[in-house]
């Protein structure tokens, strides 16, 4: 589990990145991560389960 | 900047008169060891400080009162602990409202609880609110009647300033005539527009974020407790986030983020403010009338001097840094620079140190105003997203929040916390290894403990200047005749003879003296150096670091 610091360091990492990519292709960079990010889980059951909690509210 | 036309004034202000000094061939003929630039709660806080210690000084202040409007709002704990040394932290606790926790809300959900640290412990609560302009009242008050050892002399402008190896020459201007005046020391406590930065050609380096906040004082009565409150993308204000503060006579401060698309001297007016101010009251369920006292428009900078002293020439407060308000770090922090330096400008006045302890004033704060950026930077990012991208991942952040507290951590507002110097050039090597305690360069711990004049705190029992704090079972303290400190014996029981006792238990574990350890405790309450035993040598080398 992430400390609350290291939390904070990798959210501030990835805003930092993102604003270098440039709002239009955000989505392609975030895309990749979570790509990325279901390697290096490698569990498609918590996959899964992160997939749905991202999904509520998002709609408006 | 702007106040509304309705402004009121938070309390009755005390006009204070011009007292010209005697001019002799249109110069003040006294030379002063000290004179401040600015009478702000800097300025104010160092000639209290200086008179603690002995020092005479000349303070420089353009008005004729404390300062108008809504600026600083909160002080912290740890500066408390410092206006206590200066005499006024019961004043100003008697006046605060002290608080310790917040509740941060996503739309109309709560998602961050902020508890301040608090233990039983602590001689202070962990935050106060208090206008600036009351606090500074305080200081006044008490720095007037201290009139032997600080000479304010209000309604007086420096127009510029000559500094030669041997002292600074100020031009001063008043509405009776101009006069010089000549100093060995000059501190610019003149704030973020300093005239003395400017007077030497000096400039900021560090960034300015482009979001702006405007500020709002409200008169409103409200039963609502004292505690911090933050609201992200709220019903009343979609977009915005506002925060809001109680402050004492029924004041409560507003800040709220203007969206990217306005114009702050447009969304400044009152005309555009108090609508805003009213949909989020009326959401909130405040119905009772109120009227506004104050707006301002704010935008966050974290900018620095390089270095703090220029010669004869030292910076603090607002003229050597500013800091973003998210974590109430500015006057704080100048009140912790004043804290730092009046104890090292009296030695070197005294004759007791060489000036390099100054260098060492500016080393240190300099540090602690690169923390304080880097800390109100990060309150910054969440609290004023300065791209598309942190404003995206806040959303998200914020979202989450709402059901999993694993991402509320990432709203915290990261509020100041003291400061440990771990570099310092006056820290001792610390190698004897204590189990626990505060590390060289560190503040004290706060701990209560009995002595002979009843319950105490901790950092209370310290003296002027450097003090030894020796914490052993019941072995007489050490001798320290003819050594430039005060001496503490703390026993770990009732012990005849000891200056006190750890009645609670809790102090010597705290310090890791298991069984004994020795602290050697700056003027300004930083560790110098620790030791499970002491050597007169180790000692005397800490000292040296500081002392001739």
């Amino acid at each position: 589990m992430l400390t609350d610091q290291e939390l904070d360091e990798v959210y501030t990492q990835a805003c930092y990145t993102m604003t270098e990519v440039g709002e239009a292709r955000t989505p392609v960079f975030l895309a990749r991560l979570a790509l990325l990010l279901m390697k290096e889980v490698g569990d498609s059951r918590r996959i899964r389960s992160a997939i749905e909690a991202a999904r509520v509210d998002v709609s408006t | 900047m702007a106040a509304v036309p309705e402004y009121h004034e938070y309390f009755a202000y005390r006009h204070y008169p011009l007292r010209p000094p005697r001019i002799v061939d249109g110069a003040d003929p006294v030379r002063h060891p000290v004179a401040i630039v600015g009478g702000g709660p800097i300025g104010l806080a160092l000639a209290l400080g200086l008179a603690r210690h002995g020092v005479r000084s000349v303070l420089v202040e353009a008005d004729d009162t404390v300062t108008y409007g809504s600026r600083a709002a909160c002080i912290s704990r740890r500066s408390l602990e410092m206006l206590d040394q200066l005499g006024v932290a019961r004043d100003v606790l008697d006046q605060a409202l002290a608080w310790t926790a917040g509740t941060s809300y996503y739309r109309d959900v709560p998602v961050y609880r902020l508890q301040m640290p608090m233990d039983e412990n602590q001689r202070f609560p962990p935050m106060v609110n208090l206008q600036q302009c009351m606090c500074e009242q305080v200081l006044a008050d008490r720095a007037e009647a201290l009139a032997d050892r600080i000479d304010i002399r209000w309604q007086t402008k420096l127009a510029s300033m000559a500094q030669r190896d041997d002292g600074v020459e100020l031009a001063l201007e008043t509405a009776e005539g101009n006069y010089r005046l000549n100093a060995d020391w000059v501190v610019a406590c003149d704030g973020a527009r300093s005239a003395v930065r400017q007077a030497l050609g000096l400039r900021f380096s560090g960034t300015t974020y482009d979001g702006t906040y405007i500020i709002v004082d409200i008169h409103l009565e409200s039963d609502y407790p004292t505690e911090r409150r933050a609201w992200f993308d709220p019903p009343s204000n979609p977009g915005s986030t506002i925060l809001m503060h109680k402050q004492p006579r029924d004041i409560w401060r507003v800040d709220y983020q203007l969206r990217d698309d306005e114009d702050p001297q447009e969304a400044v007016k009152p005309e555009n403010v108090l609508p805003r101010v009213r949909s989020h009251l009326e959401w909130i369920g405040e119905r009772d009338d109120w009227r506004p006292v104050w707006i301002s428009a704010y935008r966050a900078n974290c900018l620095t001097l390089d270095s703090y002293r220029h010669g004869r020439v030292l910076f603090a407060g607002d003229a050597a840094h500013l800091v973003p308000i998210f974590g109430v770090r500015g006057m704080n922090s100048g009140i912790d620079d004043a804290h730092n330096l009046a104890w090292k400008l009296a030695a070197v006045v005294q004759g007791k140190a060489r000036d390099r302890l100054l260098d060492s004033y500016s080393a240190e704060r300099v540090f602690a105003a690169r923390e304080n950026i880097r800390h109100a930077s990060k309150s910054t990012e969440f609290m004023a997203p300065p791209s598309a991208a942190f404003k995206l991942m806040r959303e998200a952040a914020l979202g989450l929040a709402t059901k999993d507290p694993f991402f509320a951590t990432l709203i915290n507002p990261r509020q100041t916390s003291a400061i440990t110097f771990a570099d310092s050039p006056l820290n001792a090597a610390d190698s004897d290894a204590l189990p626990a305690g505060p590390v060289p360069g560190a503040v004290l711990a706060e701990c209560p403990v009995e002595s002979r004049q009843g319950s105490q705190h901790l950092t209370a029992l310290l003296g002027m200047g450097y003090t030894l704090l020796s914490l052993t079972a019941s072995d007489p303290r050490p001798t320290l005749a003819g050594w430039p400190l005060t001496g503490v014996w703390i026993a770990s029981r009732q012990t005849s003879g000891a200056d006190a006792w750890d009645a609670t238990g809790r102090l010597f574990p705290l310090y890791g003296a298991a069984p004994a350890a020795f602290y050697l405790v700056r003027p300004d309450g930083h560790v110098a150096g620790r030791w499970a035993t002491l050597k007169p040598q180790s000692l005397r080398a800490a000292l040296g670091r500081a002392l001739d």
